[in-house]
């Protein structure tokens, strides 16, 4: 078999890392290590981890590869392992990481906690290192689904394969994690005001 | 439509696809109520300036260098022995250059904690003049001094260990031309693999490369056939390619994948040493 050429697609490059060419390994990697490398950037803020957790995902990717079928999609596939090297490095921290069903189950109907930021508006952009700060502060399983859907573009039926919930559970966390970032970043801007 | 109703139907509203007439009440509602009309507008700005945060940073390349090394290790990875007898060479003699990313600057930087390792572990690097630049796609060198200076003290030498060619005079070639040490002096550093054309004879491992395998033995017996055969292969890999940038001094890169080669052998020090401490 030869070594893929530049260009060749992804199922291919795929068949040919079954076969051990590292150039088919390189060329997955290249395809896909921006948002793997994001995704665990928004989750973790600090770029030296998010390179560790990019390659670990990687790495796992790679030494499974020979027994991805095409179920699913590859990139979904990959993300999902992302997620869950991204999760378990938090649960080592000794972080709290609530399962998305726990999560739903617990909070659906506690009331939110004001600030006392009724009257902050969140008029005009939003600086985005206060936005990351403001991430920074979710719980993770909302953490996940937010940069999932609204940073990195997935879909809902995308994040439920990925994360391992229903659609509807996808929305719901996505609605909240929006919820809480807003009574966040109020908090914030309330906190500048007051310090001039 | 309540306050309440508005925030339930929220989710629906903003990303699924809503029902005509929910759509319609939801509407008039947030027209005419300032709090649900904040919260609506806060939460659309929320989620149009997450995509500001969306991949745009990539990771450093030491991240894929590290993969290949582990997966080399590993042993997923073929040797690059055995890819090439599955493939044409595209020119005789060629080595094959492994694909990486187009233009990929050699940054010594973050090589220079794992040069200082193998310096300590029996560096694989021999005292040698040092280069007087290495390639031209590196970070700019001025004469007599080599672009991983700056960063550790082992990296002169490991950057002497990796030479292009001597110019031969070739008054078109980079005046910074580096100083190539003679073929034999090479191929005694590295041991080549059974069955490598074109060594006439199969030098002896390395003091440090015999170093590295008796620590290895000592410490992890079982691994030490995986090491000793990533070893060969790397090994086969920089005797082959250093003859050919002997050759071909101003193929920028073949001096680049030489760059790769001697890199990826410093990775495996690296991650054998750390794995069996």
């Amino acid at each position: 078999m030869t070594d893929p050429k530049p260009g060749i697609t992804e199922a291919e490059a795929i068949e040919q890392a079954k076969q051990g060419h590292e150039a088919a390994f390189e060329v997955l990697y290249h395809l896909h290590k921006r948002r793997v490398y994001s995704l665990c950037l928004r989750m973790v803020s600090n770029p030296a981890q998010a390179e560790d957790l990019a390659q670990e995902a990687f790495l796992q990717l790679f030494r499974k590869i020979g027994t991805f079928r095409g179920e699913s999609a590859f990139s979904t596939w990959l993300h999902r392992m992302t997620v869950n090297v991204v999760l378990m490095q938090l649960r080592k921290k000794g972080l709290p990481v609530v399962s998305l069903e726990e999560t739903l189950e617990a909070d659906d109907e506690a009331p939110r906690k004001e600030f006392g930021t009724k009257d902050v508006k969140l008029t005009g952009s939003i600086d985005r290192l206060q936005l990351q700060r403001a991430i920074d502060r979710l719980p993770p399983g909302y953490r996940t689904v937010f940069v999932l859907h609204d940073v990195e573009g997935f879909e809902h039926n995308e994040i439920a394969e990925i994360v391992g919930c229903s659609i509807g559970n996808s929305k719901s966390q996505l609605h909240k994690a929006r919820l809480k970032l807003r009574d966040f970043l109020k908090f914030m801007r309330a906190e500048k005001a007051k310090t001039g | 439509m309540t306050c309440s109703d508005v925030e339930r139907a929220l989710p629906e509203m903003l990303d699924g696809t809503p029902d005509g007439s929910l759509a319609a009440e939801f509407e008039t509602h947030v027209k005419s109520c300032p709090d649900c009309s904040d919260l609506v507008s806060d939460l659309k700005l929320i989620a149009s300036e997450a995509r500001q945060l969306a991949a745009s940073e990539e990771p450093a390349p030491r991240v894929w260098v590290r993969i290949a090394a582990e997966l080399r290790a590993e042993g997923l990875i073929h040797d690059r022995e055995h890819d090439r007898d599955s493939e044409p060479a595209s020119a005789p003699g060629r080595p094959i250059l492994v694909p990486t990313s187009p233009r990929r600057r050699w940054s010594a930087w973050w090589l220079a904690p794992v040069a200082a390792g193998l310096v300590a572990a029996g560096s694989y690097v021999i005292s040698h003049k040092p280069a007087s630049a290495v390639a031209k796609q590196q970070a700019p060198a001025t004469p007599g001094t080599s672009p991983s200076t700056s960063p550790a003290s082992g990296s002169p030498t490991w950057v002497a260990e990796t030479p292009a060619v001597t110019s031969g005079g070739t008054s078109g070639e980079n005046a910074a031309a580096v100083r190539a040490p003679a073929p034999e002096r090479l191929a005694q550093k590295s041991a080549p693999p059974k069955g490598v054309s074109g060594s006439s004879a199969e030098p002896a491992p390395s003091p440090e490369d015999q170093q590295f395998l008796s620590v290895v033995s000592t410490r992890a017996p079982s691994m030490r056939a995986t090491y000793e055969n990533q070893l060969q292969a790397v090994n086969a890999d920089i005797l082959e390619t250093q003859a050919y940038v002997n050759r071909n001094p101003g193929d920028v890169d073949a001096r680049q994948h030489l760059m790769d080669a001697y890199q990826q052998k410093a990775l495996l020090y690296q991650i054998a040493l750390d794995r069996i401490q």
